[in-house]
């Protein structure tokens, strides 16, 4: 097992080191996949989130309780759903999208927009909650209250996409089905970790596994950067 | 220029019950009364945050209204951007020098640039005050807006306060713990107690010869 495991460490920095060009390939298409869902993720479940914290109607529990339920949509369900629309025979086969990195895109949109939603709302409801009454005395109308209740979020929503991108990354089920895994087209860092898994590389496996945790990692590093730099700038 | 009559309750309770409670331009009326008398309620369904049961009926149409929560708040951005909330011509020179004196007037110049969750209590609510003074209301609301300043800003507030009130002549409700700035700031009082109004009439009145006993307690427990 451990030599396994210092092998895997070997050829992530050996790949890296070379300058493999499959692997620069595979990991160009996965930041392309995995910037562009977590982005849209966050385009459309931001201002769900938001609006959804700052509105006030009966069945408002209900909205939220349904949002939270799509946070744990199975990933392979969500990709079984995206193939079935997008296949020759379904409603959007003449899209001709199949095995496409824009429909890996959209599954993880589907996949990640809920939990971006969920967590938007869990941190405006109670900024919102917080400062509404001192917005309405100060005669704000209702939109900007509702933007300066996601202002009072902002650190939150850092980590929000953190995760959103983490999630897209990290994710194998969807694309795998969406994307079918097509060499030089639509092979990401899971899908050739779950192949190379299937013919016993595990090695190799574990080596790109370790990649994309560097780059997670590398991620999150120049976020909490940002953080700080914004902290500071903001006194 | 408006009258309320509302009622709120919570659950079973009723924590307010108020009749044909008038407030005219022009006057300061302090709101005072005991812990959970209900004087936050009143202020906040005055202000319209809150919802009761009943009416609030203005003569001729709804005053320019501002309101200062008990609780106060600052945004998370500059003292000087938390001023310049909610003004459409913050570009303008003279809004901005308005803002800055404003800040300087309540001894936050020198911390405009810093973020406004940095404040103490006191503080912030230094800010609401100075922050809801960058427009002119015929209605101004106040829920115990010095209660967490020490007795210079006490002091300082209460001058502006005034000269605010000099300049725009509004109608000033404050809800205020002491007696002693009741005397200092307001005209009438409204002594509220479980919610209904306990006593009311011209500070000399109410605090020169108390009617009611509670009141009368009240006075001699705070001064
Ligand atoms: N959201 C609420 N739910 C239940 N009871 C409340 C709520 N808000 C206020 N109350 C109760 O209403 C009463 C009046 O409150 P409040 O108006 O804040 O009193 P005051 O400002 O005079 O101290 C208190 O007993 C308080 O506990
Ligand atoms: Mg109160």
């Amino acid at each position: 097992m451990w030599s396994n495991v210092t092998a895997a460490f070997e050829k992530a920095f050996a790949l890296m080191g070379e300058g493999n060009t499959l692997l620069n390939e595979i990991v160009a298409t996965t930041m392309e996949m995995s910037v562009q869902s977590s982005l849209y993720a966050m385009l459309i479940g931001v201002p769900i989130g938001a609006l959804v914290g700052v509105a006030r109607f009966p069945g408002r529990r209900i909205v939220v309780l349904i949002m939270r339920t799509l946070m744990g949509l199975p990933a392979v369900a969500v990709g079984i759903l995206v193939y079935l629309l997008f296949s020759g025979t379904g409603p959007f086969g003449k899209l001709g999208l199949m095995y496409s990195v824009e429909l890996m895109v959209i599954a993880q949109v589907i996949l990640i927009t809920p939990v971006v939603a969920g967590f938007t709302e869990t941190a405006v409801a109670p900024a919102y909650d917080a400062m509404r009454d001192t917005a309405a005395g100060m005669g704000l109308n209702k939109a900007k209250i509702a933007l300066l209740a996601v202002n009072e979020t902002k650190y939150q929503l850092v980590a929000t996409y953190l995760f959103a991108f983490s999630r897209s990354i990290a994710e194998v089920g969807a694309v795998q089905i969406v994307g079918g895994n097509i060499l030089h087209k639509t092979r990401v860092m899971t899908t050739a970790i779950a192949l190379n898994y299937n013919m016993g590389q595990f090695s190799l496996a574990l080596a790109l596994g370790i990649i994309l945790m560097l780059i997670v990692l590398g991620l999150n590093v120049i976020a909490s950067a940002l953080q700080a730099g914004l902290k500071k700038r903001n006194g | 220029m408006v009258e309320v009559s509302v009622t709120k309750k919570y659950g079973e309770r009723t924590v307010l019950d108020v009749d044909k409670l008038r407030f005219e331009r022009g006057k300061v009326y302090a709101v005072m009364g005991s812990n959970g008398s209900g004087k936050s309620t009143f202020a906040g369904i005055l202000a319209g945050v809150l919802k009761g049961d009943g009416e609030i009926i203005y003569d001729g149409k709804k005053p320019e209204t501002g309101y200062m929560p008990q609780k106060s708040f600052a945004f998370d951005m500059s003292l000087t951007a938390n001023m310049l909330l909610g003004q459409p011509l913050r570009g303008r020179k003279a809004i901005r020098d308005k803002a800055r004196r404003l800040l300087a007037d309540f001894g936050l110049g020198e911390m405009s640039k810093k973020n406004a969750k940095k404040l103490s209590g006191g503080e912030t609510q230094k800010l609401a005050l100075a922050r809801l003074m960058m427009e002119e209301h015929e209605l101004l609301i106040l829920d115990e807006p010095t209660a967490a300043m020490d007795v210079n800003a006490v002091e300082k507030a209460e001058k502006f306060l005034k000269d605010y009130f000099v300049r725009s002549r509004p109608a000033i409700v404050i809800v205020t713990h002491s007696p002693a700035q009741a005397r200092r700031l307001a005209d009438e009082v409204i002594f509220l107690d479980e919610g209904r109004v306990e006593e009311k009439g011209s500070v000399a009145e109410a605090f020169g010869n108390p009617r009611s006993d509670k009141l009368k307690k009240f006075l001699s427990v705070n001064g």
